[in-house]
């Protein structure tokens, strides 16, 4: 009983909001404006911003719609990280302050600014008309309605997860290479891109991959996982990432693009010496032309500071790598039969 | 004095050999003996996962099994090695099947991959096993006149479920082992951010902005230097410094040391024994 009556005990405290502003309109450049309101514990960061536009700034502009996770539109940055307000405890964020009591509340990065946390999400959304970011139906359009079209849960569970995707596009905040380049195809985009073409009913499977593996899409994720770790829904984007590629190496082999190029090589080195072949990756990624005219002046000095990879010859492979090399062999024949009996 | 086993990067073997130059000088003043695993191999660098995940269950499971053959944890000094070698692990522990498979291979060399021996950072043992308390005891030089910018890197810290030892918003063992140095940590956004190395040769334009933003960041922090636990970030902050400063129109520069080298520096080595004159920006 005690339990329960803690649980239900309600603390109060003052928490400053230091809410992002920005006007265009009348606006030279963004600033800050601090509001200091009464916060109970379980009350939510939207409860709150909507507390201070029903009490204290009408002017204060943000997204919100169901208040419960589940429609995606008031996703922000609270102290830093991209998440739904919505979803965020007020209490939770207290705990993590980097000034005490103060919350800061900024709009999603990497979108353009509409007004103070309003993004304009336009271009998320050309980015998924762009790549195909839907089922294009085998089915004839006759038989549309007329009958169903299923889905083994076998299929289902393989995007199952991907389907959670609400698109608040904290992912789209949080990424590295969308920072340093808007025309990137974005976390959202390929998790979507992947969960239609891994759908059996789809039929433009082929011309989407063909889109994905250009400049600007799937090649240029770097890895950061900071789309994954950001997730409201805790999808693993990353797996889908991979997925995309895992996919572009089967169905368009491993020479079709320099990200294909420089994945294979790891596989084809290991298979070799065990160990990674540095000085001749950039040439098996991009060619002697564009390594040359990339990377010759650094070369140079980095043949100055002894610091330039050893030339393959010079590479000593792993120690006992004979019966590695045995064992590698022998798990590709695996990987043959398993790519036999999946196409089966 | 407490063993382990020592897993050799690819980088750290050719591009970076400082880096395991300077942790040969100094293991010893800290009670730690890591024992130089010749066998294992390339570990994939979150590329081998994708192009086959068999080989990369098969390369890392190997991996793994040495040192469990030792009785001793593997202990890594790359973030993407950590990363991926980690990731094998887990896929390893959680499918009975695959764990099967690969042990039937491995048996032609008189390995088991059981998983029993833990996958770690070499910072991970520095702040937890050896300590902070011994690390002050030992320190020679404080770096007590640095002003240190910490920059951790992503696979140190992500993804989270894998990694597990530092939050990866609030990151503190690299800060906790810089102020047992005596140095002075600098608080700046891009300590947990990425530093592009994964796309250099693929989208190098990207790659060199995402790096760009962080040496200017830390730069305008006014730190002395910049310190990774990873050799493939130092990699970016420091080889690619002189172009990815050039592309964003940047004109300055700032020293990157591997986590290595600024403890080798506190316990009183030199940096021509430590290997930094062979950074490209000194």
């Amino acid at each position: 009983m005690t339990v329960s009556t803690d649980q239900h005990k309600e603390e109060k405290k003052d928490v400053t909001f230091r809410v992002f502003r920005f006007n265009p309109q009348v606006d030279s450049k963004p600033y800050f404006d601090d509001y200091k309101i009464p916060v109970e514990r379980g009350i939510t960061v939207l409860r709150s911003l909507n507390y201070i536009k029903e009490h204290i700034d009408a002017s204060v502009s943000f997204r919100a719609f169901c208040q419960a996770g589940i429609c995606g539109s008031c996703s922000m940055r609270i102290n830093g990280l991209s998440q739904l307000a919505c979803t965020t405890q007020v209490w939770d964020v207290l705990a993590k302050c980097r000034e005490e009591g103060i919350i800061k509340i900024e709009p999603l990065r990497n979108l353009p600014l509409i007004k103070d946390l309003i993004v304009d999400m336009d271009p998320l959304v050309d980015k998924m008309r762009h790549y195909s970011n839907w089922v294009d139906s085998t089915m004839a359009e006759s038989e549309m309605g007329k009958k169903e079209f299923l889905v083994s849960e076998e299929e289902f569970l393989r995007y199952d997860k991907a389907t959670d995707c609400i698109l608040c596009a904290s992912c789209v905040s949080e990424c590295s290479i969308l920072r340093a380049n808007k025309d990137y195809v974005s976390p959202a985009v390929l998790l979507k891109s992947y969960r239609m073409n891994v759908d059996s009913r789809d039929g433009i499977h082929d011309l989407r991959l063909a889109e994905l593996v250009k400049d600007h899409g799937v090649w240029d994720c770097t890895h950061c996982y900071r789309c994954q770790e950001s997730c409201v829904k805790s999808i693993p984007i990353m797996d889908a990432i991979h997925g995309i590629r895992e996919d572009a190496i089967e169905c368009r082999g491993a020479k079709d693009t320099s990200g294909a190029k420089h994945a294979e090589a790891f596989m084809e080195d290991i298979e070799k010496k065990g160990k990674l072949v540095e000085a001749t990756l950039p040439i098996r990624t991009n060619g002697v032309v564009w390594t040359l005219q990339n990377l010759l002046p650094m070369a140079v000095k980095m043949i100055m500071k002894r610091r330039t990879p050893p030339p393959p010859p010079l590479v000593k492979s792993s120690k006992g790598i004979k019966v590695f090399r045995a064992m590698f062999r022998e798990m590709s024949e695996h990987v043959k039969q398993d790519q036999k009996s999946h196409k089966k | 004095m407490k063993r382990y086993a020592y897993y050799l990067s690819c980088i750290n073997e050719s591009m970076t050999k400082e880096v395991d130059r300077s942790i040969d000088l100094w293991q010893k003043d800290l009670g730690i003996e890591l024992v130089k695993l010749h066998e294992s191999t390339c570990c994939g660098g979150s590329n081998l996962d994708y192009v086959s995940p068999k080989h990369f269950a098969l390369v890392n499971g190997r991996n793994i099994a040495l040192a469990e053959k030792m009785g001793l944890d593997l202990i890594v000094s790359c973030n993407t090695c950590l990363m991926t070698i980690r990731t094998a692990k887990k896929k390893l522990d959680e499918s009975p099947e695959l764990k099967a498979e690969v042990n039937e291979l491995l048996k032609q060399e008189g390995l088991e991959y059981r998983g029993t021996s833990d996958v770690r950072h070499l910072l991970w043992v520095l702040v937890d096993d050896v300590g902070l308390d011994t690390i002050r005891q030992k320190v020679k030089v404080p770096l007590k006149n640095y002003r240190i910018a910490p920059f951790y890197g992503c696979h140190i810290l992500r993804p989270s479920k894998v990694l597990g030892h530092d939050n990866p918003l609030e990151p503190s063992s690299l800060d906790q082992l810089i102020e047992a140095l005596g140095g002075q940590t600098i608080p700046y956004e891009h300590k947990n951010r990425c530093c592009g190395f994964h796309t250099l040769l693929v989208a190098e334009e990207e790659s060199l902005n995402v790096a760009a933003e962080a040496l200017e960041e830390a730069m305008a922090s006014k730190a002395d230097f910049i310190v990774t636990p990873c050799p493939l970030c130092h990699t970016v902050l420091d080889g690619y410094q002189v172009k990815a400063l050039k592309q964003a129109h940047i004109d300055n520069s700032i020293p990157v040391f591997h986590l290595s080298e600024m403890v080798g520096l506190a316990l009183g080595y030199t940096a021509k024994q430590l290997g930094i004159k062979r950074h490209m920006v000194s």
